[in-house]
Order: structure tokens, then C-alpha cells, then sequence
């Protein structure tokens, strides 16, 4: 009998981690939904900021701004690399770390001051197993990252750019182009390559066409638009990668219940075999018994 | 006309009215029927919607830009705050906060300047709302 109630427990512990897994898969489900949510009514503003620009431009000012300028200066450099809070999402802790880890190193050579800021636990617990000294960590990020969070630290990095210790300031995270795919890249948010986030709204700002009058000049608002964009590009990148980590929980965990599944119908075929192997055996003895006692 | 606030996590408000003063750079600026179009920065201060059948709203809002065009009010904002969420503690907290920053150079000095304007806005509404 020990072999089929062996089998038998091994079977039961699967099906527990098994409810684990599926109730993750579902919670995963429901707050990959919402994190979507947000992104897509974050959209809304990234379009009226890309449709304004594009009214400013046709207004006649000149595009130039400090955070739009290409520094020659090579002093210092910042690379913020978002990462989740919890593991159980597959590789996407680690595929975003990986590329972050790359690219800290190559901009730790061309620069002559680096600094490494890490986002989420996971990043956190990385850097210090490997001794690798961080500028600052936050950890108060999960699957609603709040603009106000996001704000103080664009504006951080935009007083110690405008203070000229860092002339470079890039972010790596999960970007999403769509629910099946998620890349990690490294994007460089200063300084500012163009303001226009989306090239789609330009066609549809410019469609309206009618004159504006700018209170108080184009030049103004301009000034105003230029940091109001990284902060917004910056916040897109912590949805993103809050929707990337929601989508990487989910496709972890659904493999992690198929697996139990498949595993649950293979431990249950064993079962089955040792227990009949071991009726069969019990007839044997009980038939070669009586026969015994027979003769 | 329709009056839509928008902030960089979601759309705020979104709904008719009569007639908008929104905080500007400078002042208060009112805007009803058939207003030319208009960009404008916003400051920090009072928004007031009031409704076609003339109730009048406020919120607070703080930055931004101010978009009129044809029969639409769109305001794209740092913040929309109800005014029970807005105190007096809260605003001169953020005043004295303000007037510690470093204004070791040009751009730095501007990003005080707008930090003590928006506490500046901030208490102003509080004091006025608490009044009430």
C-alpha cells in the first residue's frame, strides 16, 4: 500500500499548489484589466499634450528648450530600471535586469559619474547580492503607480539635470506594444528626443485648424509643456511596466496550472496502476492461500 | 459647451456647462459661449464649472494648460482636488517646503518660483473654502 499512498499524497500537494496557481493566474487576470485600464486613460493626456505641441509648432515657435538639448558634457549619468515588487512572473524580472545591467555598464564607462536608481523589490534584492551601490530605491510602486509618486521623482532628476550633475538620463523597463508582446528596452527620456509621444495625434490636432491665442505666448507654454512631458513619458513607463509585469504573472502562473495539470493526470494514471498492481497481488495471495489450504 | 479635465492618470471631469473660471498664470479667467480659442497656462487656484441649470462646482487644480476650442473647455492638469481635501495645514506646509528650495541657478530659481506660486494658490483656495 505504500507506494499508491505515496503517489497519492504527491498528488494532493500538486492540487493544492495547483488552486495556488489558477487563483494567482485569475488575480493576475484582473489586475493585468485594470493596470490596462489606467494606461489607456493615461493616453488621454499624453494625446492633448502631443496636440498641443503640434498647435505651438504651427503657431511659429521655435521648438528649443534646455531638456531638449544634446549635452556635449559627459559628467554624469542616471539609469532608472523598473522592476516588480514580487517574483512569480517568469523572466520578467530578470530579462529587464539583465539589459538594465548591460546598459549600467557601458554607461558607467562613458560617463564619468554613474548613478543606478532601482525600482521594485526584486531590483533591489539584485544590486545587493551583487554589491553594486544604488543612488536611491523605491519599492512604494505595486500595480497602481500613482503620477504624484512618479512626479517627485521627475522632478528629482529634473532639478539634478538642471543642476548639471547628470547630463543623461535614461530608464529601462517592459515597454508594451501589445497584450502578447512586451520587450524590455532602455530609453533615453533626457535629454527630451521629441515631444510629440504620439505621432498619431498630430494628424488629428491638425485637422482642426484654428488660430489660437496664447496666454501669455507660445514661448511660455512652451517652457511649460517641455517638463510636463517627461513627467508624463516617465509615469507611462511605470504603467507599462506595470501592465508587463501583470501579463508576465499571468503567463507564468497559467503554465504553472497546466503543468500541474498534466502532472495531476500522470501521478493519477501511476495511482491507479500500483493500486490495481497491488489487488492483483492480494488476490494472488488470498487465492494461493486457500488453494494451500486445499491440498 | 462641454468642460473636460484631464490628468495624466485619468479624465477628471467630463460633462456640459455653462459657464468655466479656471486659475490662469496671471488671474482668474472666465470662459463662456462662443469663447475665441485659447492656450493658456493654468496656475494654482479655484476651477469653478457652473452647470446649465446654474450650479456652480469647484475644485482646486494646480498646472497645466487650458484649451479652448470650438464649443470644448480642455484643461489638462497636475491635479483635480475636491475642496474638503484642501486644507490650511496642508498649504502652508507646502508654502514653507517651497521657500527652502535651492535657487542656485536660472532653471532652479524658476522651479521655486513655480512651487511657492502653486503653494501659494493652494492656500488661497483653503483659506477661502474654509471661510465657508
Amino acid at each position: 500500500m505504500a507506494k499508491a499512498r505515496a503517489l497519492d499524497k504527491r498528488r494532493k500537494s500538486i492540487r493544492n499548489i495547483r488552486k495556488i496557481t489558477r487563483t494567482m493566474e485569475l488575480v493576475a487576470t484582473a489586475q493585468f484589466r485594470r493596470a490596462m485600464e489606467r494606461a489607456v486613460s493615461a493616453g488621454a493626456y499624453t494625446q492633448r499634450i502631443a496636440a498641443m505641441v503640434a498647435d505651438l509648432a504651427r503657431a511659429g515657435a521655435s521648438v528649443s528648450h534646455p531638456l531638449l538639448e544634446e549635452r556635449q558634457a559627459k559628467n554624469g549619468a542616471a539609469l532608472l530600471i523598473l522592476t516588480a515588487n514580487r517574483g512569480m512572473c517568469g523572466g520578467y524580472n530578470s530579462s529587464i535586469l539583465r539589459k538594465g545591467h548591460h546598459r549600467a555598464d557601458e554607461l558607467k564607462g562613458d560617463y564619468e559619474k554613474f548613478r543606478l536608481l532601482v525600482s521594485g523589490k526584486r531590483g533591489v534584492s539584485y544590486a545587493k547580492d551583487r554589491k553594486i551601490e544604488l543612488a536611491a530605491s523605491y519599492d512604494q510602486f505595486n500595480d497602481k503607480p500613482q503620477y504624484d509618486d512618479v512626479v517627485k521623482i521627475a522632478d528629482f532628476i529634473l532639478s539634478e539635470y538642471l543642476a548639471g550633475n547628470i547630463d543623461r538620463f535614461e530608464v529601462a523597463y517592459m515597454k508594451f506594444i501589445s497584450v502578447s508582446k512586451q520587450v524590455p528596452v532602455v530609453e533615453t527620456l533626457l535629454p527630451l528626443s521629441e515631444l510629440a509621444a504620439d505621432d498619431t495625434a498630430d494628424g488629428s490636432a491638425g485637422a482642426k485648424g484654428a488660430e489660437y491665442e496664447f496666454l501669455p505666448s507660445p514661448e511660455s507654454i512652451l517652457e511649460e509643456v517641455v517638463p510636463t512631458a517627461f513627467r508624463v513619458k516617465l509615469f507611462k513607463c511605470f504603467l507599462d511596466a506595470a501592465v508587463g509585469e501583470q501579463i508576465a504573472r499571468r503567463v507564468a502562473m497559467k503554465a504553472a496550472t497546466d503543468n500541474a495539470d498534466s502532472m495531476i493526470s500522470i501521478l493519477t494514471t501511476t495511482y491507479n496502476r500500483a493500486r490495481q498492481g497491488q489487488i492483483t497481488n492480494e488476490i494472488i495471495e488470498v487465492v494461493s492461500g486457500a488453494s494451500a489450504l486445499q491440498g | 459647451m462641454k468642460c473636460i479635465v484631464v490628468t495624466p492618470e485619468k479624465t477628471e471631469i467630463d460633462r456640459d456647462a455653462s459657464f468655466v473660471v479656471a486659475p490662469i498664470f496671471d488671474g482668474e479667467y472666465g470662459i463662456g459661449k462662443g469663447h475665441t480659442p485659447v492656450v493658456a497656462r493654468v496656475g494654482a487656484g479655484e476651477l469653478r464649472i457652473t452647470s446649465p441649470e446654474g450650479e456652480k462646482t469647484s475644485y482646486f487644480i494646480e498646472g497645466g494648460f487650458l484649451e479652448v476650442s470650438g464649443e470644448t473647455v480642455s484643461i489638462l492638469t497636475d491635479r483635480v482636488l475636491p475642496p474638503e481635501k484642501v486644507t490650511v495645514a496642508d498649504a502652508e506646509s507646502r508654502l514653507q517646503r517651497a521657500k527652502e528650495l535651492p535657487q542656485t541657478n536660472s532653471d532652479l530659481a524658476a522651479m521655486k518660483e513655480k512651487a511657492l506660486a502653486g503653494a501659494r494658490g493652494m492656500l488661497a483656495a483653503a483659506r477661502k473654502w474654509s471661510k465657508k
